[in-house]
């Protein structure tokens, strides 16, 4: 018996509370159990209450609102700097303990040339190191040493969400509220995964719209995230129509 | 930036909310001089309310005993004030020193309703000199999304308009004996409120140049001050509270004051409504409905409705 098919009899799409057994483990093949998820004995269980997932028909992962980010390697977080503590910054990435930020950790960045980052900028990093009993460590480049994207954000207007809604907004394909933004505005996104966006239009109105929409439409439904940012488009449309008048 | 309550605020964040002001915009989609919407949970056995000021949510409850009057105060009952700031709300707000904003707030709230009269304290008496209605307001401070102040002084208010006390009579062999009626007894009674002050806080940018009413929390964090205005719809101003921040002139805090009346007005309203739909769902939950059977109307008598 694979795994999907012993998950999807279960208890895929149920709401479990922490305790509930989600999985026994199966005599033959492989699991990958994902976030929210335990193994006690012979079970799987659940320590958050959420939703059962199976994707790719091995891996099983709650999917549940949290605000507070649990640190993993590999991910993308946008942090905010906090101080400088020697030869690192101090970033709070909004999980249980801040992060910490090598100033060398950023592509052509030697003793001499040191990166612009002060206290109270905003940085886009990956977590290169994510322990449970440590402090997670980040870095401004990709595995190969490259900026890839990483680095300072300069202006634009952060937001707060949840890390399954950041999740949602980074799948694949595009979630349609992105979509349907994109269709009418022209805006800078970032996500991170431990619950912080960025957003930077050209005009305030704009970038003030995007980064509320974004907020505001988790638990939409595919249709109603696709009215929700049509009628935002028209809104503003509206608005500066009024304003070249 | 940190705040008070240890939130962070980037200055990338800092930038924008100034930057957007000066445009007339807020970055929750707000104008300058627009107040969250509120939604009043009003509480079905009179004990107190529930406020939801945008995502600040504060609950009080009301309770209310037989005391002996103070001293020189023989006909007046009293009414005593107290803010809790949970840990739930910001996890800075623990142990007794609840990061300095609760005593504040307390004084806040004890201008905004006590010393401006509101409630009628001499309503409270029972016998004078004797025994005098002790009535307790205890606000908790649930969810904090910035402007916790006016919050509170809202759910207070909207509390003491909810709050029934239960009626007393006189009697005994002498007169003399109080009798307190249970809810089955007799109707319970609202307090007398003469009337609604209402808390409104700008947050201060610009030296005072641009104001942001009700300020969200990271409003909140990055103004340069704050100003509240404790106002009725009557255009009265029963406050004006200012304790810290950049210096203001006359004619900037008289644009607040006026900005303030007139937001005042408009909470009036809503505070009503919310107040006359929960009296309409009390009475009606209250109404017990009595179906006649087919058979007695038949029989055309004239059934009690009790």
């Amino acid at each position: 018996m694979t795994v999907k098919k012993a998950a999807s009899l279960e208890s895929e799409g149920k709401v479990v509370l922490p305790g509930d057994e989600v999985l026994r483990i199966p005599e033959h093949g492989q699991i990958r159990i994902g976030p929210g998820l335990q193994q006690q004995g012979s079970k799987i269980v659940a320590t958050r209450p959420g939703v059962v997932r199976v994707a790719a028909g091995s891996k099983v992962w709650l999917d549940s609102r949290q605000r507070r980010y649990v640190p993993a390697e590999g991910e993308s977080v946008v942090g905010v700097v906090i101080d400088r503590m020697g030869e690192s910054f101090n970033v709070d990435i909004n999980g249980p303990s801040t992060a910490a930020l090598p100033l060398l950790a950023f592509e052509g960045a030697t003793r001499r040339n040191r990166p612009n980052l002060r206290t109270g900028d905003l940085v886009y990093a990956r977590v290169v190191v994510a322990h449970r009993d440590m402090e997670p460590e980040l870095s401004c480049m990709d595995v190969h040493g490259t900026a890839a994207g990483f680095g300072p954000l300069e202006g634009g207007l952060p937001e707060s969400v949840t890390t399954s809604h950041a999740r949602r907004l980074l799948s694949q394909p595009t979630p349609v509220l992105l979509r349907t933004l994109a269709g009418g505005l022209s805006f800078e996104l970032v996500v991170g995964q431990n619950g912080r966006v960025w957003v930077n239009a050209p005009d305030t109105a704009a970038t003030v719209a995007v980064a509320n929409a974004i907020q505001q439409s988790e638990g939409l439904s595919e249709k109603q995230a696709a009215t929700f940012a049509q009628e935002l488009l028209n809104g503003l449309q509206a608005t500066r129509a009024v304003k070249t008048e | 930036m940190p705040g008070p309550t240890g939130s962070l605020v980037s200055s990338n964040e800092a930038q924008f909310i100034l930057k957007a002001l000066k445009e007339g915009h807020r970055v929750d989609g707000r104008q300058p001089l627009d107040f969250r919407a509120v939604k009043y949970k009003l509480s079905e056995d009179d004990s107190g309310a529930e406020v939801l000021l945008g995502r600040t949510r504060v609950f009080t409850a009301v309770t209310a005993e037989l005391a002996a009057p103070f001293g020189d105060r023989g006909n007046e009952g009293r009414v005593s004030y107290h803010v809790e700031l949970s840990p739930l709300a910001v996890p800075t707000f623990e142990g007794a020193r609840a990061g300095g904003a609760s005593p504040e707030v307390t004084a806040l709230l004890e201008r905004a309703l006590r010393d401006s009269g509101a409630v009628d304290t001499e309503a409270l008496c029972v016998v004078a000199g004797r025994k005098v209605w002790s009535v307790r307001v205890d606000v908790h401070v649930l969810s904090a999304d910035g402007n916790i102040g006016d919050a509170v002084v809202l759910c207070a208010l909207a509390a003491l308009l909810a709050f029934r006390r239960p009626a007393v009579s006189l009697g005994g062999s002498d007169g003399s004996q109080i009798i307190v009626h249970s809810k089955d007894e007799k109707e319970s009674v609202p307090l007398s409120v003469h009337h609604l002050p209402f808390s409104i806080t700008f947050a201060l940018f610009e030296g005072g140049q641009l104001i942001a009413v009700d300020p969200g929390r990271s409003e909140d964090i990055c103004c340069e001050g704050h100003l509240t205005a404790v106002v009725n719809a009557h255009g009265e101003v029963c406050a004006v509270h200012k304790a810290d921040g950049c210096p203001l002139s006359t004619d900037q805090i008289m644009r607040c004051i006026r900005a303030a009346v007139s937001t005042a007005e408009n909470l009036t309203t809503q505070l009503r409504a919310a107040i006359e739909s929960h009296e309409r769902a009390r009475i009606a939950q209250r109404v017990r409905r009595h179906t006649v059977p087919q058979d007695a109307l038949n029989g055309a008598q004239q059934v009690p409705v009790s």
